[in-house]
């Protein structure tokens, strides 16, 4: 494991990531410096989806399973710190891991059936069960029903027990290092046989199980690793917003396509794709929700149909991402796997 | 217990509203059977069809059955442009591109729409909205018996033009077969135009419908996508009059099911029937083996 990351830091790799890093480490201190609120607040949101892109990548770019379900489990991360934080007096430090347990262990029941599906029917399954989660979150008066939950109001000294603080500032922190925890993770992980596993269900299915792959069972174990860190992306949403309810947190379009849409902006076919995605498209979005939207309220409507642009427009001319676009035109060094880039 | 009156009441009724779900499914039935592209904007087309309708009443007093033409013509010419522009170019993408680009296309559709017309649910007040007819215990509302009928001629006539028509046949030639219906002379890209312009016009002409007898909204196409696709996965994939029954059948299970479960776990029944559907026999009741 370790080998692997001392190769993936090695050279160039390892100078733009020193750099990544201490841009993002001293930002925050910067907006907090300069009371810029907006900025640091989209950096959270930025790296928050980072985080959760990142995951639904494992499954999409990796393994061929293109899910608009991810809001399952960054509800279901969501809601198990709030309920642990509200019910139980359980700290977000360890509710937020738990929140991304539960989440994966809802995956692994999900992945059996929804794996039986292939291509567009796994797509439109994933759909319709994120709309199921968020009708039973809705009539389930445990989870406080569709007024959702709020976070218990704490005393100053117990707020780093709660981790509740003003503004994005601190939670960017946080952020960051549940980002690299992933980073970790992750590369390991698709550097390693399975990695490959992996690529090759996406490739041919048929073809892999005849080399002796079992797809359902590595796609079970994308699946686990997916939903675990989207679930933390949900334990972020959680202590940063301190309200959760089931229209915010299981929406289809704020959170699945979101997600899907950072993903495919930033190159599905990349390792770091999703995070370039994700910085990208967030500030965008989040720039006309806030600055146009909030503001003329009867354009309500407009943020989402700049996604529908950007969406689009990466559809049809750039298919392969931002990154897949930048090895193209010879800005970046060509990986080694990149020969599949926009095939089936 | 519920009387067998109401349950009369809610098979009527249910067929009435079913016959709408009917045209939504034909249409996505429709474009997924020629190309095998999935359409997530359906039921976008379908509200732009209602809304036409809204605005041709609003600002021109056009009787909302007069305007079923209009929807449909304008949404056609939209279809038209939408194929050109956007669906030709990942007809042989790959399919995460398929998905993305219709996908893309409802966001713009839906949203573009809640920008343009306001975030507001609307109402058209026909004369005859609260013409009511009754039969025993059974009272039908004379706009959804009108959409009934509009919605069955509109079927008929659909038949009628794949089965006679040149053009239809053409379109029967490419969906069975690309390659050999071009080899024979049909102009394929053109027939995917018109495939993609009835299909979402078809669907529009069910939002006209729907607008006579119950309110809009920008994000309607929302629901009656969700319909369409249960309907067609019901009816079969690319079978056009499996379709056009199984909404019927989903209209009545709908609305026959509200008797006996609460509004919110009637739609958790819809999701799980939908996903059992797919897992069981994705064919559907009356498809056939997919390519």
């Amino acid at each position: 494991m370790l080998q692997f990351i001392k190769e993936g830091l090695s050279g160039k790799n390892g100078q733009y990531f020193a750099i990544v890093t201490a841009v993002m480490l001293v930002a925050p201190l910067i907006f907090w410096k300069l009371d810029l609120p907006f900025a640091a607040n989209a950096m959270l949101l930025c790296l928050m989806f980072s985080i959760m892109a990142m995951a639904w990548n494992l499954l999409e770019g990796y393994t061929g399973q293109l899910s608009f379900g991810h809001a399952v489990f960054f509800g279901v991360g969501a809601y198990t710190t709030m309920i642990l934080m509200l019910y139980y007096g359980v700290t977000p430090w360890i509710g937020i891991f738990v929140g991304g347990l539960v989440a994966a262990l809802v995956g692994l029941a999900l992945g059996v059936p929804l794996f039986r599906l292939r291509s567009h029917w796994f797509a439109l399954a994933t759909i319709a069960v994120g709309e199921i989660f968020k009708l039973i979150f809705i009539s389930w008066d445990y989870v406080g029903g569709s007024a959702g939950l709020q976070s218990p109001i704490v005393p100053e000294e117990q707020k780093l027990y709660y981790l509740q603080y003003a503004g994005s500032y601190v939670y960017i922190y946080l952020a960051l290092g549940l980002l690299g925890l992933e980073l970790l993770v992750m590369y390991p992980l698709v550097k390693s046989r399975i990695g490959y596993y992996l690529q090759a269900i996406r490739e041919d299915e048929d073809a892999a199980m005849s080399l002796g792959i079992n797809p359902f069972k590595y796609k079970m174990v994308a699946m686990f690793f997916s939903a675990l860190f989207t679930g933390i992306g949900g334990g972020i949403y959680t202590v940063r917003f301190r309200f959760v309810d089931p229209f915010a947190v299981f929406d289809l379009i704020s959170v699945s396509v979101y997600i899907t849409i950072a993903g495919i902006l930033g190159g599905i076919y990349s390792f770091v794709g999703p995070i370039v995605g994700s910085f990208v498209f967030v500030p965008i979005s989040e720039y006309v929700r806030v600055y146009i939207v909030s503001r003329f309220p009867r354009f309500y409507g407009l943020h989402v149909f700049v996604l529908g642009v950007i969406l689009l427009a990466i559809s049809l001319l750039a298919p392969e991402g931002i990154m897949g676009w930048l090895e193209k035109k010879g800005y970046l060094k060509k990986r080694e796997e990149s020969g599949e880039v926009g095939e089936k | 217990m519920v009387g067998l009156d109401y349950v009369a009441n809610a098979v009527v009724s249910g067929i009435l509203i079913g016959s709408v779900y009917s045209l939504v499914g034909m249409g996505l039935a429709l474009i997924w059977g020629i190309m095998d592209v999935i359409n997530f904007a359906q039921g976008d087309y379908m509200m732009l069809g209602a809304f036409v309708t809204y605005w041709a009443f609003t600002l021109a007093g056009v009787d909302p059955l007069l305007s079923v033409p209009l929807s449909f013509l304008v949404t056609f010419a939209l279809g038209v442009l939408t194929q050109r522009v956007v669906i030709e170019r990942v007809l042989d993408a790959p399919m995460v591109s398929q998905i993305t680009a219709t996908f893309a296309l409802l966001l713009m559709i839906r949203y573009g729409a809640e920008a343009a017309f306001g975030p507001y649910t609307k109402r058209i007040y026909v004369p005859y909205a609260d013409v009511i007819f009754r039969f025993g215990t059974i009272s039908l509302q004379l706009p959804r018996l009108v959409a009934f009928f509009v919605s069955l001629g509109v079927a008929v006539a659909f038949y009628v033009f794949l089965k006679t028509t040149y053009t239809g046949v053409a379109l029967r030639a490419v969906s069975q077969n690309r390659m050999a219906a071009y080899l024979m002379g049909i102009n394929v890209r053109k027939m995917y135009w018109i495939a993609f312009g009835i299909g979402v016009g078809i669907s529009a002409v069910g939002g006209t419908l729907v607008a006579t007898f119950l309110p809009i909204h920008p994000e309607m196409g929302g629901f009656y996508a969700l319909i369409a696709f249960i309907v067609v996965v019901f009816g079969g994939f690319g079978s056009v009059f499996g379709a056009y029954i199984s909404g019927i059948i989903i209209g009545v299970t709908e609305s026959v099911s509200a008797l006996f479960i609460s509004p919110s776990l009637k739609d958790v029944v819809a999701f799980l029937l939908f996903i059992a559907i797919i897992l069981v026999k994705p064919t559907g009741l009356f498809g056939t083996e997919q390519r």
